[in-house]
Formats: structure tokens, C-alpha cells, sequence
């Protein structure tokens, strides 16, 4: 508990360093912005924003930390146009339309608005202080884990991202695959051995994990806009004097609570983010509600579940990835992948030889959630303007930022073509309903799971049977078991029972 | 259907993977009993699996675009590639300029706005990333701005 209080007030000394504070404000208020874009969501703001954070620059946690603001920040700027366009900014969205919309067209948009931002406070607030404790102690188990134990791990960590993420559970299984696979270009880093490279120098060095980013979710996201074309702006509803009061806070007060707790929970799961958040959260409400008859009619109950669940689970994506190196959400991955840019090694150990980044993000967090908060209830005008940026000049920004992100970082045009072609095929596996979280984690744990496999082979001397030894990796394995077959078997005995099936979050 | 074109593309892909897998990649001297071809070989055998469960199963039939769209789609490819294949001969500026122009005009912006906007990030995006956030961007043709 001492380590907690300790390594909470190194935190803050990084976090309350002036450029830090700086970069938390600016971050958050980035995000929020990017957030309120309708159609980009925080995965693709953090994508297409993250080669230029990297050019900056930065030391690694105050760009971490830049990052992590954009993230959160995006996760609260993503409802405004929930509720004001019922254009959701991704995923983790769709739920807060069911109800936000339905209050702002009746006339309280005001309402809605200030009542997602202190619902997303609390859920976001509530994730922090979670993770602080809970992020040292599962680092301080995790740290006993050995290589073969991280397989089981890794298993788990897909499996989940299977049965829980998509439509479609062998689709995402083979979108992480594809992840995987594309990892495993380039030179293998024990043997010197080149594997797939074709003899093309650009990829000796394997694809570069920004380019893959850039190309997969910002490229994808700008051909997406072009296929939609909306040309001109879309019509945002007025946000009026309409404000939360007190006794609207004392009537959902479990209802944020119970969100908080769920998205918290369901974020720490390896790969199940926002998306899955909301739309369990939504539906536990909805089932817990005795009155559900105004569900999706405008009932706050149904504004602020979602809303406090996606920005808790934001919070709980980051325990995994900080403490085990497993990221908990797309996003998360692609920060993750970040760090490892920057030569830093999230796992365990990261909370005792690099604990300004682990701590210091932690504390950003804090206070990056209450100056969202402070931000978001007068300044709501001002971002809701984002809404009425026309389209069609929104659309070429996005490539430009792209091409200025990979452009400045890596100064190869050879990888101007990459990001582009990778922006036709992961457009390619939205339209076909593959997600694009998996691959994004599959290539961000593609070589951690292999080095991990080998090494515990070469421990065992090529007995497989290592896999199975310690009960770390048992356990694990039954989980990734449950985790895929516990879904099935509630969903045909709802079925045989003639009841709806629970939401299943889109991806 | 296009489910099944795109598993029989990403099909051909694998096999392709998992071949090279089992006959190329090979390391001269075996350091762990792994090697570097085990890893690809497992997820060839977990991929084509998996893609011939899409064939078998697909879920979309058609992704339902207009022909229209897919000309416009095209297009936007084409302006990508321009794009990156001026990129760094033209400098940021004018191949900024040119892109935004190309892709705003087609997305139906009037022309007067469109040259303010395209013209605006090509000169103040320069400059703002350049020399304010220093990061590096080609000039080009413009060598005077360098």
C-alpha cells in the first residue's frame, strides 16, 4: 500500500512538471476535439496522430503521456457527436446514440451533454484509482511469470478477443492471425534469418509499426469517409440552456457506478475495449431497470451507463498493457506499440526500472479526467462546432496529417505507398466485417509471442509438455477455454428460452 | 460472394505463406529448437483453416457500393498514389496543394474555398511543422524554403 501512496507522489512529480501538465491539457484537449470529429473515434485519432508525436521528439513518458490525454480525451469528445449528430466517432459510441440522441432531439441536449461528461469523470476517475492499486500488485505477480506462462497468457489474450470481439469469432481470430503474420516479416532478430522480405530492402527491418497503424486506421478511416461521402455538413441538433441537476445525479448515481465497475472490469480483459464496455453495460442496465419502456427513447439511465462504462474501460485497457505488457484494447495496443518505439519495454518490470513512465502516466491520468471534466461542461459550444467542419476539407486533412506523420518520422516514400496500400486492404477487412483491433494487437504481440514460445522451448530443450507445467498457464489456458465456450452455451440457452440475444458490440 | 473472393485472395496469400514456411526460410546453424520457420508454419496451419471456414461460410454477400462509388473510390487511390509518388519531388507545398485541390473539388467543395483550404495547409502546415514543430518535411521544388 506504501508503494501505491509513493509511487503515486513520484507520479505526480512528473505529471505536475509544467511541460507534462502542458502536454496532459494539450493532449486532452486534442482528443476531445478529434473526439467530437464525427466518424474518427480515439483509435484513429491516437493512429493518425502518433507519427507526430514521436517526430516531436519528447522523452518517452511525456509522449506517452501526450498520447494517453488524446485517448481519453477522444473517449469523452466521442459523444457530443453521439448525442448532437447520432453520428458515433467509433466502436465504443454506438451505445451513447440509443439515448443521447433521443434526449437532445427532446429537448435537452444541455442535459445530456453535461451529464455524459460527469458520468464519463466518474468512470474515468474511477478506473484510475482502480488501477492504481490494482496495476503494482498484478505487476508484482506478473513478474514470476516465466516465458511459458506468457503463452498461456497470449492464448488467453486472443481467445477473448475472439469469442468477445466482432461479429463473426473466426473472423477475428484470422484478423489477429493476419496481425501476426505481418509481424513476422522482416529479419528474424535470433537467427539473422530474413522471412518473407523478398529481398526488398525496405522491409528488412520489418514493417514498420507506424506504418501499419497509420495505413490500417487512418488510411482505412479516410477511404471510409470518401466511400460515405457526406458531402457539406450534417445537421447537428442545437445544444440549449438544459443542465444536469442534482437530483438527475442522485438517479443515476448506481446507475454510473454500475457502469464504472463493468467497464472497468471488461477493459482489463486482453482486447475487449470500449466497444464491448458499453454494450455490456447498456444491456445490464437496461435488464436492471424495472421501468426499461423508455430505453432508447431519451432515459439518462441509458445515457449514462454506456458513458461511464467506455471511459472506465479506457482506464482498465491500460492495466494489462502497463503491468503485462498485453494491451487491453486496440487503442492501448497501438500505445503499446508507442512505447516500444521509444525503446521501452511495458511489463512488469516497468513499474521498478522505468516507474516515471508507469506512475507518471497513472498521475496524468488524474488529472488529465478532472480537466476534461472542467473543459467539457462550459466549452461544449466549442467543440460541438467541430461537428460543422464540411467534410470534404475534413477528408484531405487527414491524409495530409498522415502523410506528414510517416513522412517526418521515417522520410521514406517508399512507405507513403505502404500506408496506402495498407489503407486498401484494411478498408477492405471493414467492409467485410472483419475488426480491426485484432490485427493491430496480433501485430503488436506477434513477436513477443513468438520470443516468448521459442524461449520457453528452448528452456525445455523442444518438450512442448513446458507449456502445460506450471499452474500459472493451466488456469490460463481453462480461462481462454471458458472465455470462448461460456458465450456459446448462454447464447443457445437464451435462444432455446425464445429471449433476445444480449447486444454484441460491433468492432 | 465478395466474402469468398477476398478469403479465396487472402487464401492464396497463406498457402503461399505457409510454403515458403516449410521449404525457404531455414537458419544456417539451429540456435533453438525452434527456429525461425516454426513460428510461421503455425500460423499458416492456424490461417488457412480459418479462411477456408470463410469460404465455406461467408457472412456478406455483396459489399452492396454503387458503381459511382467505386469510381470515386478509385479515384481517391489514385490521388494517394500521386500523392506519394510527388510527394518528395515537389516538396510538401505544392503536392499538398494539388492533392487537397483534387480530393476537396471531388468531394464537392466550390472551387474559391477550395483553393483557400488547400493553399492554407500546404503553406501554413509547412511552415507550422517545419520550423515550429521541426519536423521533416520535403521542400522540393521550392528550395528557397528549406
Amino acid at each position: 500500500m506504501d508503494a501505491v501512496f509513493s509511487g503515486l507522489a513520484s507520479g505526480f512529480e512528473v505529471a505536475l512538471d509544467p511541460f507534462n501538465l502542458f502536454l496532459v491539457l494539450a493532449g486532452c484537449f486534442a482528443g476531445t476535439l478529434i473526439g467530437a470529429l464525427p466518424g474518427i473515434g480515439p483509435i484513429n485519432g491516437v493512429a493518425i496522430l502518433l507519427p507526430i508525436a514521436y517526430g516531436l521528439g519528447f522523452k518517452p513518458e511525456s509522449a506517452i503521456i501526450l498520447l494517453a490525454g488524446i485517448y481519453y480525451g477522444a473517449e469523452y469528445g466521442g459523444r457530443i457527436s453521439s448525442i448532437l449528430l447520432n453520428v458515433p466517432g467509433d466502436a465504443g459510441a454506438v451505445m451513447t446514440t440509443l439515448d443521447g440522441n433521443p434526449m437532445a432531439r427532446n429537448g435537452e441536449a444541455g442535459k445530456a451533454l453535461s451529464l455524459s461528461a460527469i458520468a464519463s469523470f466518474v468512470g474515468g476517475t474511477f478506473a484510475v484509482v482502480l488501477m492504481s492499486f490494482f496495476g503494482p500488485a498484478l505487476a508484482s505477480y506478473a513478474i514470476h511469470f516465466s516465458p511459458s506462462d506468457y503463452v498461456a497468457l497470449m492464448v488467453f489474450a486472443f481467445a477473448s478477443l475472439a469469442s468477445l470481439v466482432g461479429s463473426n469469432p473466426v473472423k477475428t481470430l484470422l484478423a489477429a492471425v493476419i496481425g501476426l503474420m505481418l509481424a513476422s516479416i522482416g529479419i528474424d532478430a535470433n537467427t539473422g534469418v530474413a522471412r518473407f522480405t523478398f529481398g526488398i530492402p525496405d522491409i528488412l527491418a520489418g514493417i514498420d509499426f507506424l506504418v501499419v497503424v497509420i495505413g490500417l486506421f487512418g488510411m482505412a478511416e479516410l477511404i471510409h469517409l470518401v466511400e460515405q461521402q457526406a458531402a457539406g455538413t450534417l445537421k447537428t441538433l442545437k445544444i440549449d440552456k438544459s443542465f444536469v441537476t442534482m437530483k438527475d445525479l442522485a438517479f443515476v448515481k448506481w446507475t454510473i457506478l454500475r457502469g464504472s465497475m463493468i467497464g472497468f472490469f471488461i477493459g482489463i480483459l486482453p482486447g475487449t475495449g470500449a466497444s464491448v464496455a458499453s454494450a455490456v453495460a447498456y444491456g445490464a442496465e437496461k435488464r436492471a431497470a424495472r421501468d426499461s419502456s423508455k430505453f432508447g427513447e431519451g432515459d439518462m439511465r441509458g445515457l449514462a451507463a454506456p458513458e461511464a462504462a467506455n471511459n472506465a474501460s479506457a482506464g482498465g485497457a491500460m492495466v494489462p498493457m502497463l503491468t503485462l505488457g498485453i494491451p487491453g484494447s486496440g487503442t492501448t495496443a497501438i500505445l503499446l506499440g508507442a512505447l516500444l518505439l521509444f525503446n521501452v519495454t511495458p511489463g512488469p518490470l516497468m513499474f521498478q526500472q522505468r516507474p516515471e513512465i508507469a506512475w507518471g502516466l497513472i498521475a496524468s491520468m488524474y488529472i488529465g479526467n478532472v480537466a476534461l471534466l472542467i473543459i467539457n461542461l462550459p466549452l461544449v459550444g466549442l467543440f460541438a462546432r467541430m461537428l460543422t467542419i464540411p467534410q470534404q476539407f475534413l477528408t484531405p486533412l487527414i491524409a495530409v496529417l498522415a502523410f506528414i506523420g510517416v513522412y517526418s518520422v521515417v522520410s521514406n516514400p517508399h512507405d507513403l505507398y505502404m500506408i496506402t496500400l495498407l489503407g486498401v486492404f484494411g478498408w477492405f477487412l471493414r467492409k467485410l466485417q472483419f475488426s480491426l483491433a485484432p490485427v493491430i494487437l496480433g501485430f503488436v504481440l506477434g513477436g513477443l509471442f513468438e520470443d516468448n514460445l521459442r524461449r520457453a522451448l528452448s528452456i525445455s530443450g523442444g518438450d512442448w509438455s513446458i507449456l502445460l507445467t506450471s499452474w500459472n498457464s493451466v488456469i490460463l489456458y481453462i480461462l481462454a477455454l471458458l472465455v470462448i465456450v461460456v458465450p456459446i452455451v448462454v447464447g443457445r440457452m437464451r435462444r432455446s428460452r425464445g429471449e433476445d440475444e444480449s447486444p454484441k458490440a460491433p468492432a | 460472394m465478395a466474402d469468398r473472393i477476398f478469403a479465396g485472395v487472402l487464401l492464396v496469400v497463406a498457402i503461399g505463406y505457409t510454403i515458403i514456411a516449410f521449404t525457404v526460410i531455414h537458419a544456417p546453424f539451429q540456435y533453438d529448437p525452434l527456429g525461425p520457420e516454426s513460428w510461421p508454419r503455425i500460423l499458416g496451419l492456424v490461417a488457412i483453416p480459418c479462411i477456408l471456414f470463410i469460404l465455406a461460410r461467408p457472412d456478406v454477400a455483396s459489399l452492396g457500393l454503387p458503381a459511382k462509388t467505386w469510381g470515386r473510390l478509385a479515384a481517391l487511390v489514385v490521388m494517394l498514389f500521386g500523392y506519394s509518388y510527388l510527394f518528395q519531388p515537389l516538396g510538401f507545398i505544392i503536392a499538398t496543394f494539388a492533392f487537397c485541390m483534387a480530393l476537396s473539388l471531388m468531394l464537392g467543395a466550390k472551387l474559391v474555398p477550395a483553393l483557400a483550404f488547400s493553399a492554407g495547409i500546404g503553406v501554413v502546415g509547412y511552415f507550422l511543422c517545419t520550423k515550429l514543430l521541426e519536423l521533416n518535411l520535403p521542400a522540393g521544388v521550392l528550395t528557397i524554403f528549406r
